[in-house]
């Protein structure tokens, strides 16, 4: 009869919760039924509530009483229970992230108030290995974990960004502001030297982290094949998860944590875990965020009358010929005052940038309790560019519900369906190559108006580009323990995604023809994944973990696009076919896939007392885009971890709460294969015969011998809190070995082939990375303070090249087409930093003529194309000691990768109160300021229709004995001669050090009873800014936003500042 | 032993040792590094550094600049050293390195100078092997060679392995040493002057006549440009080529001057002067760049600073890197029409010294007289 009561209540309780509408009845039942077993059996009712240290309830609490302990009941939605156990029974409440506690009743109590505290320390979490999770104790890898409410206040599309800073180790730079892409994301270090496109546009390949979102990898580098000439939608595939419905975050960073994952996770792994139903009374909660946001100060330009003074000086001045004067008359625009537009002032840039209000909505509707329960996000999301005709929009719905009528059985399925929609204007959404030439339009040209159009402008502001991303992922999971200790699981998902994009340009942005570009994509995953764990202890002090898991995934990828350059008007848009003559290709895009692939892995763990733990896994990964010699990569991996606040001999270390070090070893294989590079390439070319002739592509020699990347790691830490878990210090130190790494050889002449794609390039990374935490105040003060410091150095140095080289290559960039080249250089020398510029050195500007030294052989001054330098010239190092300035001139200098990264958080809570500051920082960096060196190029064509900017902020020489740092401007002839504002001097290098803070949350949850009397069970506001201030000493307007090169371009989309303000509310 | 197990237990309790041991970590880590077994950052020296040519043909007697290194991208600065410099058969060789005084730039010289103090202030006087490898790998002949006391390439004209100069070239920078082998140097005797087509370039004689080379009594002659110059007697253009020399010009030095003198003078047939203020449209003082001009009916004489020109720099005194001369003078023509008559000579002289540059009518006296 007794046992009937333990089951029954239970469903009562149950039974409570979904019929919440009903409870006072329900209440009068129980009521009832308990006074019948306490009749029976002289048993207690106990009522109570639970709060935390803020005195806030907490609902969910799990009450365990009885011998053994069984769960009784949980608290409600107000935090409330009501349960009948004997008299002066113990009762256990349990609440994750709490610890647990213990109340003893005395005889005769029936009412009880419990305050459950927070678990600060991060022992009991847990954190996921190989798809299964483990308990971080136990866990030997480097791994952090952020719970989704660090990232909820700030409203973002990418929630990428808001890791920045969070995690050492994670180098995430927020390098572009164009909504709905993505910047740059490394951890530890670098992991490639593949460098596509040329000048500004060089693109270091990403190596992005692996994404696996709720169980499911996800490559976050999609769509970003093609550099900056990027073609389709190009929606980062981390823009379409909402934020809101992130539970956690998980980083994994050395190579035990993610070899389980196999080859795509070389460069670590980043687990999205999103929110499961948690509430035994369903509950709808609703955030709101409506935020503006601002673009950041543009650049400064002479208007109207200033412009055309300036210009008219400039000429006058710096004149070397009659010639040049009468050119001044030729110039309508600055000579012409009986010109309607004499005085005209345009400011072009506020044409093309603007403020934007935006906001976002989310619904999450979840309920249930351990054997069922549901939940479901809708969420949308919009935001507008800060340049005009761009934006980004998602719509987002994931369902997911899980059921579990008993321990053995398990099942689980989700679906994620989102829309992302993009507007990229008429640039390729990272570049705004179009909006950056306007906006250095001369303000005397006039406006665009009724009857005036200007190309750029209507380019910019009146193609219709739109382009959408739709993916559907339909995901279930069974899982059956067969025997205690034993559990089987499948996992099975298939996501499907379809791109789509349509451009349109107007015939007035392009030489009087209308053209249509549309892209039409559609990529299919297949994944299953099969699990078999088993764990079991031995005694009382061996346990050992086993867990086997094969995957098979089947990935399907087609791009197609098509190219009409002239159509016939602007009102006919479409369907298009009628002319083939103007057809400008497009087909089926390069990065078409078909691939199979299947992983076997089997991880055991073994640990003794749970002091000493041992962990083996290996990991083998077979794709159909392996060549046959490498079908299979091998994954090994090893890590040992050692509790030793444990150990007996510390049991006097009061201060000392938990402490381990961690050893860690493990391969990371990536297969390099690909049909093209082993087998070659053909084309159709020639005839023979009268037959249409296949043959081998000359510019690539297959090769067949193409080994796969390895990534090899070693990693230390050490863990440890102290105090009571007021200080948290995690320390990790790694050296991370990039070996057979992809290189690009050009051949010589005398060979039939161009190059050859070798590996047989190295790099290492290694570094340290510390996050401290400090909790200064007592757990019972009202004030909550938590203040992390976090911090990573990371050096990577290039191990070696091709032998042939002797250790240097240098990638030149080389004038092509009739586009303005960055002749920016990259040198790769073995034992230097990998990402190293090959420049000339820039020492200042020559004061007076005398400054420039004179070959004691030949009497003639340092010069360059034959004209020897001046006053006002810039001082380039002779590094050669020839007096001529040329290509033997260039020396290594700089590194575009950033020595130290880290961020500091700070959380203030205070009764509802609450404000946290994000900062982050990036040190030791060299940015190469091409958008400076740009504006000063202006200043060599004063007849041209470009802006001019004030130089007077610049340290500039102006006249003989002037001791500056840029060269003389105004001498526009001179310019042209001698270049002083070449792009390939150290002139535009600089250190692109920064500390930003992130963003800053205010926000105050209101007073329970005081919402409840609203009819809302929570309510909190907050108001948020994001992009808050960067302090640095770089003389550009952002040292962030520049390319994975170091290189700050003008045609990069200027990243806004957002100002938020937001609710949370709970039904 | 339970005893020594209790102290190691209490010790290990004591602060004073975490410290200690955070110590030990932090230098462990230090040393890690060196564990990690990477390659040194080091300068790069290419195995493919090279020059374009590895035979060197100066001509002593004039500062010029030899060969330009290929350098592949080696890291600069680079050390250059000549080494082993030895004759075909191995004998060593120290004539080149010799030190001598040899003019240095150390201003600039712009042409526009107003005095030869000014011009002198702009160099120096410097010992220098003459010989040298400069820093940027160009090797420098200085023009304070001689055929005295550098032996130029055998005059018979052979050109034989024990009579050519050898060296090594050792390049250093940081990052290791690379020796280029064999160089060879083998020099043209001194020609003081240009054009010098004048002389045997081989003997230092006299020149053949290129129409007519085997015969002893003709000879080759320098030959100025001419426009409009008509003969007195032919009342023709007079012509200077290969068969027909109506004018020839001798450049050569002349004793009684004071160390730093260019004379020029105008001979008639008969070896006698012509007085230079016929030459009426003449503009002396941007003839050459010289000071302290006298006129005499002989001759007209600068103060010059040598060589002539100073350095490649373009000025009003020179064209294309030769000291440039025009003589003019005017006439009425037929009809009433003036013509101007020019006589032209792009030349440089490198010896200092005291030179004059004759024009010799060899034919006819030119016609100054209006028709």
């Amino acid at each position: 009869m007794k046992s009937f009561t333990h089951y029954l209540i239970p469903y009562i309780v149950a039974g409570r919760a979904l019929l919440a509408a009903k409870q006072t009845f329900l209440t009068v039942t129980l009521f009832l039924v308990n006074g019948l077993f306490y009749q029976l059996y002289a048993q207690t009712i106990v009522s109570g509530v639970v709060y935390d240290q803020k005195k806030i309830t907490i609902p969910g609490v799990t009450v365990i009483a009885g011998n053994p302990p069984k769960p009784l009941a949980s608290t409600n939605g107000r935090g409330e229970f009501r349960i009948s156990v004997p008299d002066g029974s113990t009762l256990v409440f349990k609440f994750m992230g709490y610890i647990e506690k213990r109340v003893t009743l005395k005889p005769g109590q029936t009412t009880v108030s419990v305050v459950m505290e927070e678990d600060q320390s991060n022992l009991e979490e847990v954190v996921v290995r190989g798809f299964v999770s483990r308990s971080k104790q136990l866990s030997t890898g480097s791994s952090v974990t952020i719970s989704g409410d660090e990232v909820k206040d700030v409203p973002v599309a990418n929630v990428e960004q808001l890791l920045q800073g969070k995690v050492p180790g994670l180098n995430i730079q927020v390098n572009t502001g164009a909504p709905g892409f993505r910047g740059s994301t490394q951890i530890r270090g670098l992991s490639t030297l593949t460098v596509s496109g040329s000048g500004n546009e060089s693109f270091l390949q990403p190596t992005s982290p692996l994404y696996v979102i709720d169980g499911v990898p996800l490559d976050a580098d999609g769509a970003s094949e093609f550099g900056f000439q990027q073609q389709g939608p190009g929606v980062s595939p981390l823009s379409m998860i909402p934020q809101e419905d992130i539970a956690s975050i998980e980083i994994l960073k050395d190579a035990q944590a993610t070899s389980l994952y196999g080859s795509m996770a070389a460069y670590g792994v980043i687990i999205i875990t999103t929110k499961r139903g948690n509430s035994e009374i369903p509950r709808v909660r609703y955030t709101n965020n409506t935020f503006m946001k601002a673009p950041p100060a543009l650049r400064a330009t002479l208007g109207g009358n200033l412009e055309r003074q300036l210009k008219i000086q400039q000429i006058l001045a710096n004149a070397r010929g009659e010639i040049n004067l009468d050119d001044l008359i030729k110039t309508p625009f600055l000579s012409d005052s009986l010109n309607a537009y004499y005085n005209n002032s345009t400011d072009w840039q506020s044409l093309y940038y603007r403020t934007t209000y935006n906001q976002s909505h989310n619904i999450a509707i979840d309920g249930g309790n351990p054997t069922f329960n549901y939940k479901a996000n809708l969420g949308y999301f919009t935001e507008k560019g800060v340049i005009r005709n761009t934006g980004f929009d998602r719509y987002s719905a994931n369902l997911r519900m899980e059921y579990a009528p008993n321990e053995k059985f398990k099942f689980t399925g989700q679906i994620n369906a989102q829309i992302g929609k993009q507007n990229k204007g008429d640039g390729a959404g990272l570049l705004q190559t179009g909006v950056s030439d306007g906006g250095a339009t001369s303000t005397l040209m006039p406006g665009p108006s009724f009857y005036q159009a200007n190309a750029d402008y209507v380019g910019s502001l009146r193609t219709k580009n739109n382009n959408d991303v739709r993916v559907i992922r339909p995901v279930a999971e069974v899982s059956y323990s067969i025997f205690p200790g034993f559990r089987a699981t499948t996992f099975f998902s298939y996501e499907f995604k379809s791109s789509n994009e349509d451009t349109f340009t107007p015939a007035a942005a392009n030489n009087q023809f209308a053209k249509v570009y549309a892209f039409n994509g559609r990529e299919s995953n297949l994944y299953s994944r099969t699990n078999l764990t088993y764990a079991k202890t031995f005694g009382d002090d061996h346990n050992i973990f086993i867990n086997a898991f094969n995957e098979v995934r089947k990935g399907d990828r087609q791009n197609s696009i098509t190219r009409q350059e002239r159509t016939p008007n602007d009102q006919f848009q479409g369907p298009l076919g009628f002319d083939g003559y103007y057809s400008r290709g497009g087909g089926i895009l390069t990065n078409f896939l078909d691939e199979r692939a299947v992983s076997f892995a089997l991880a055991t763990s073994y640990d003794y007392q749970k002091k000493y733990v041992v962990d083996l896994s290996y990991r083998l990964d077979g794709s159909s885009g392996n060549g046959f010699d490498n079908l299979y990569s091998r994954n090994p991996a090893i890590g040992l971890r050692w509790n030793f606040d444990k150990e007996e001999f510390l049991d006097n270390w009061d201060w000392l709460n938990m402490g381990a070090l961690r050893l860690s070893w493990g391969i990371n294989v990536i297969p390099n294969g690909t049909l093209e590079r082993i087998y070659g390439k053909y084309d159709i070319t020639g005839n023979y015969n009268g037959q249409q002739g296949i043959g081998l592509n000359f510019d690539q020699i297959p090769n067949p011998n193409l080994k796969p990347t390895t990534t090899t790691q070693y990693n230390a830490g050490l863990d440890f809190s102290l105090f009571n878990n007021k200080v948290d210090v995690i320390y990790d130190t790694y050296y991370k070995k990039v070996d057979n790494l992809l290189f690009e050889e050009n051949l010589s002449n005398t060979v039939a082939f161009g190059k050859l794609i070798s590996n047989d390039a190295g790099i290492v990374n290694y570094g340290h990375e510390l996050s401290f935490t400090i909790r200064p105040l007592s757990p019972s003060s009202p004030f909550n303070l938590m203040v992390t410091v976090n911090g990573a150095y990371n050096r990577d140095v290039l191990l070696k090249l091709p032998a042939h080289y002797g250790g240097q290559f240098i990638r030149f960039e080389t004038n092509s087409g009739n586009r303005e080249t960055y002749l920016q250089h990259n040198v790769f020398r073995v034992g230097t930093p990998s990402l190293s510029n090959y420049l000339l050195i820039n020492e200042g500007v020559y004061a007076t003529d005398d400054d420039v030294p004179i070959n004691p052989a030949t009497g003639l001054r340092y010069s360059v194309n034959g004209v020897p330098f001046r006053a006002g010239d810039p001082i380039i190092k002779d590094l050669n000691g020839d007096y001529v300035l040329d290509a033997n001139d260039y020396a290594r200098t700089g590194n575009a990768s950033p020595l130290f990264t880290g961020g500091l958080a700070t959380n203030i809570t205070y009764k509802g109160f609450g404000l946290n500051i994000n900062a982050s920082f990036t040190a030791k960096r060299t940015i190469l300021n091409n958008a400076l060196a740009d504006r000063f190029n202006l200043m060599k064509d004063p007849f041209g229709l470009k802006a001019v900017i004030p130089l007077d902020e610049f340290n500039m020489w102006r006249q003989p004995g002037d001791v500056a740092k840029y060269p003389y401007a105004y001498d526009y002839s001179r310019i042209e001669i001698i270049n002083p504002y070449r792009y390939d001097q150290t002139l535009w290098a600089e250190d692109g050090s920064y500390l930003k803070i992130n963003n800053v949350v205010l926000s105050y949850m209101f007073d329970k009873k005081l919402v409840r009397s609203w009819g809302i069970n929570n309510l909190r506001v907050y108001i948020s800014m994001d992009n808050v201030y960067t302090f640095s000493g770089y003389s550009g307007p952002n040292p962030e936003n520049v390319t994975t090169m170091g290189r700050d371009i003008s045609e990069g989309y200027p990243v806004p500042r957002t100002y938020n303000i937001g609710c949370n509310l709970e039904f | 032993m339970d005893n020594l197990f209790k102290k190691v237990k209490l010790q290990w309790g004591n602060p004073l040792y975490s410290v200690l041991g955070i110590m030990v970590v932090a230098i462990g880590l230090q040393g890690c590094e060196k564990l990690y077994d990477l390659p040194e950052e080091q300068e790069f020296l290419s195995p493919n550094i090279n020059y374009p040519s590895q035979i060197f043909e100066p001509i002593i007697g004039r500062t010029g600049e030899l060969g330009a290194p290929n350098t592949d991208n080696s890291t600069k600065p680079l050390k250059f050293e000549i080494v082993n410099a030895r004759y075909g058969d191995g004998r060593p060789v120290t004539d080149i390195f010799q030190q001598q005084p040899t003019y240095v730039w150390t201003g600039e010289y712009t042409g526009i100078e107003t005095s030869l103090e000014e011009i002198e202030a702009k160099r120096k006087i410097e010992e220098r092997p003459l010989f040298e490898v400069q820093e940027s790998g160009k090797f420098v002949l200085w023009g304070a060679s001689t055929n005295e006391l550098i032996t130029p390439r055998p005059a018979d004209s052979s050109n034989l392995v024990q009579d050519r100069r050898y060296f090594d070239l050792k390049i250093t920078n940081v990052g290791g040493e690379r020796i280029i082998r064999d160089f060879q140097l083998i020099p043209w005797r001194e020609l003081p002057y240009e054009p010098n087509n004048d002389i045997n370039r081989y003997t230092g004689g006299v020149a053949p006549d290129p129409k007519d080379p085997r015969n002893p009594n003709k000879r080759d002659y320098i030959r100025p440009s001419l426009t409009n110059v008509i003969g007195v007697e032919s009342n023709r253009n007079l012509v200077t080529n290969d068969d027909q020399k109506d004018v020839v010009v001798y450049i050569r030095p002349f004793e009684g001057g004071n160390g730093h003198n260019l004379r020029f003078s105008f001979w008639a047939p008969d070896s006698t002067a012509i007085d230079p203020a016929k030459f009426n449209e003449t503009r002396w003082n941007d003839l050459v760049h010289g000071f302290n001009r006298v006129n005499t009916t002989e001759y007209v004489q600068y103060d010059v600073a040598y060589p002539i020109p100073l350095t490649t720099v373009a000025t009003k005194y020179t064209t294309g890197g030769s000291a440039k001369l025009e003589f003019a003078y005017s006439r009425l023509g037929f009809n009433n029409v003036r013509t101007t008559a020019y006589i032209g000579l792009n030349f440089k002289i490198f010896r200092e010294g005291d030179w004059e540059i004759i024009f010799h009518f060899r034919r006819e006296l030119p016609k100054f007289e209006d028709e």
